[in-house]
């Protein structure tokens, strides 16, 4: 498994699923994949398709129709997997927590591994986030970085 | 205030609908507000081409049946699902009924948006 | 027959980076009926702004869309200041169109990526993502913020804009005019850009209005209708004319959006040149009267509809907002049956829908 493990640290397959987030997140997310950040060229490719993914990346706040959906995507991610919560209601359900369609943060609903909290959040923010879910990836699986 | 609005009864409401489809204007949203005992719509119509607005506005009960606009125009329907499910608004015959569940889940409150609705808190807090 | 096939497009799709569901009906490769599934994104705005005061409801309004946010904040300021009636002083109008003008040049260019990732013209995407980086420097420079800038209060707006500033904003929207100029060229004249839009999903000019499309969808089919043809904040003073095309496909769709970009930058020189110094706010005195106000504004995506009752309290008796992919939904419903399966993507895009808007 050496070399499998190696390449899911040096070039991880993310996937991006918005919850009922305002969408602020979500171009942030976008704009990581765009010149000026370029997450591409530290390996990380954006996926479609959850079997294909490694890290999942959540933006906005759990409410009572998107709970059965990301916990559907979660169970079709193939293990190792890393959860992200990218914004402040991904991570607590931030202006949003106390609304009656609401459940509230991510961690309601699946386990997240990092938090990144920001409303909206910065794209260096998101990439420092990944870089950390990585680190505890690498971790977890006995590999160095 | 808000100008250029008629105060309709529940039965005129689609003659007066059907004379703003027959001056080609375009349909713009629906407003409930809860009254307390009662609820009342306001129907709002821009004459196009322009900018000019006009109102449609009826009181009814919270339990009585309100015809719908759907078979005139078609794209209320989002707005008398809408009203159906957050205010109890008894609409019939909407052209696409989505059953009080089109943005509400199956274990969300039920007519939230009503003042007695207990419906979560403010957020935020 | 061919047998039918009923295929999920959505919630979680790689084209739309929001959640709907579209459940699409389809026999070999021709789409006959299409059920829009929505509520993924319903969170209960309306509630929670009765619920809180009306100065803290600004952030719950900027935060109904994050890529419209400002003119939600500055609408929703507008509408309240309207059942005082509260003068806003000439300075804070001036700068309130010119960040939404703002708001709109990187709403457009997003849009115009969005759309060249939906036929898969990957380059194009990044270019003019590229381009759009450069605008939301700008509102970051000015605000404070990329994002959600929450810039206007009640009354006015919470910053100014310097001389210095200024010099900056005018030298790099000339810069992105020049830049987005040059990729709308090739975006307009592009032979496989034309295959994928032109006559796809067209609606006549009766239809559009019957359906109550609004914004850049409903000016593509030929109806002259601009809510910044009212004149509100500093709209009057400048030279605006809506632009309108006839065809009411994607491309004229396109076409309308991109000759927007260049009015929006053209509108913001002309807003700095024209700017008069003074005051940027004035306070409220008391809470909102009871009384009632709508507003309605120009967004990237349309016409957006606030209406406000007070109380006389420091809360709202009620909050309506009518947001325009509300209005542009049930269009679908005409432009998909009839239509190939690969361009439903091309199709939904067309109208620029925001869900997290539509569903509040």
């Amino acid at each position: 498994m050496g070399i499998i493990n190696t390449s899911r640290i040096k070039s991880p397959w993310i996937m991006h699923f918005d919850n009922s987030s305002c969408n602020g997140c979500d171009i942030e997310v976008l704009a990581c994949l765009t010149p000026l950040y370029d997450v591409e060229r530290f390996g990380i490719v954006n996926m479609g398709n959850p079997k294909h993914a490694d890290v999942l990346v959540v933006t906005g706040p759990v409410n009572r129709r998107t709970a059965r959906v990301l916990k559907n995507l979660y169970a079709q991610i193939p293990d190792p997997k890393m959860v992200i919560a990218v914004g402040t209601c991904a991570c607590s359900g931030g202006v949003f927590h106390n609304c009656y369609n609401i459940l509230g943060g991510v961690d309601k609903v699946i386990p997240v591994d990092v938090y990144v909290p920001g409303c909206a959040v910065k794209p260096e923010a998101i990439i420092d986030g990944v870089v950390l879910a990585l680190q505890k990836l690498s971790k977890a699986l006995g590999v160095a970085k | 205030m808000i100008e250029n609005i008629k105060e309709v009864k529940k039965d005129e409401l689609l003659a007066e609908v059907k004379k703003f489809a027959d001056a080609k204007a375009r349909f713009v949203t629906a407003v409930c507000n809860d009254l307390g005992d009662k609820l009342e719509v306001t129907y709002f119509f821009n004459m196009s081409p322009g900018m000019e607005m006009h109102g449609l506005r009826m009181t009814v009960g919270k339990d009585e049946e309100v015809p719908s606009t759907t078979g005139i125009f078609l794209t209320t329907v989002l707005i008398e699902n809408e009203m159906k499910e957050m205010f109890g608004l008894k609409v019939k015959d909407i052209a696409i009924d989505f059953g009080g569940h089109m943005l509400l889940a199956q274990d969300s409150p039920v007519t939230p948006m009503l003042k007695t609705g207990a419906a979560g808190g403010k957020g935020g807090e | 027959m061919a047998p039918r096939t009923v295929a999920p497009f959505g919630p979680q799709h790689p084209v739309l980076p929001e959640p709907i569901q579209l459940k699409i009906t389809y026999e070999d490769e021709k789409v006959v009926d299409v059920v829009p599934a929505i509520g993924y994104g319903h969170r209960g705005i309306e509630k929670a702004c009765e619920l809180n005061e009306y100065p803290k409801n600004i952030y719950l309004c900027e935060r109904i869309c994050g890529i419209c946010s400002c003119i939600h904040g500055i609408s929703y300021c507008e509408v309240v200041e309207r059942l005082w009636p509260i003068d806003v002083p000439p300075r804070a109008k001036y700068l309130r169109t010119i960040w939404s003008e703002m708001s709109r040049t990187h709403s457009h260019l997003l849009w115009l990526g969005l759309l060249a990732d939906a036929f898969g013209f990957e380059s194009m995407f990044m270019q003019f993502w590229r381009i759009r980086e450069k605008v939301l420097d700008l509102l970051e420079m000015t605000t404070g913020q990329r994002v959600t800038q929450s810039i206007s209060v009640v009354g006015g707006v919470r910053r100014d804009i310097d001389d210095e500033q200024k010099k900056k904003c005018i030298e790099v929207l000339r810069e992105v005019r020049k830049e987005s100029e040059a990729l709308i060229n090739v975006l307009a004249n592009d032979y496989t850009v034309k295959a994928r839009t032109v006559g796809k999903g067209v609606l006549t000019k009766e239809q559009a209005i019957a359906l109550g499309c609004t914004g850049p969808h409903l000016r593509a089919s030929g109806v002259k209708e601009d809510c910044r043809m009212q004149g509100l904040q500093a709209y009057g003073d400048l030279g605006f004319e809506p632009i309108v095309e006839k065809d009411g496909d994607c491309y004229a769709r396109t076409l309308v959006r991109c000759r927007e970009l260049l009015q929006a930058i053209d509108l913001q020189l002309e807003a700095f040149s024209k700017m008069p110094e003074g005051e940027i706010a004035v306070r409220p005195k008391g809470n909102p009267p009871a009384n009632e106000a709508v507003y309605r504004a120009e967004q990237p995506r349309g016409e957006v509809f606030y209406y406000a009752k007070g109380n006389g309290t420091r809360n709202l008796e009620r909050l309506r907002v009518r947001t325009p992919t509300y209005a542009n939904i049930p269009s679908l419903l005409v432009m998909l049956p009839g239509c190939e399966l690969p361009d439903v993507p091309v199709i939904v895009l067309s109208i620029d829908p925001c869900i997290s808007c539509t569903e509040r």
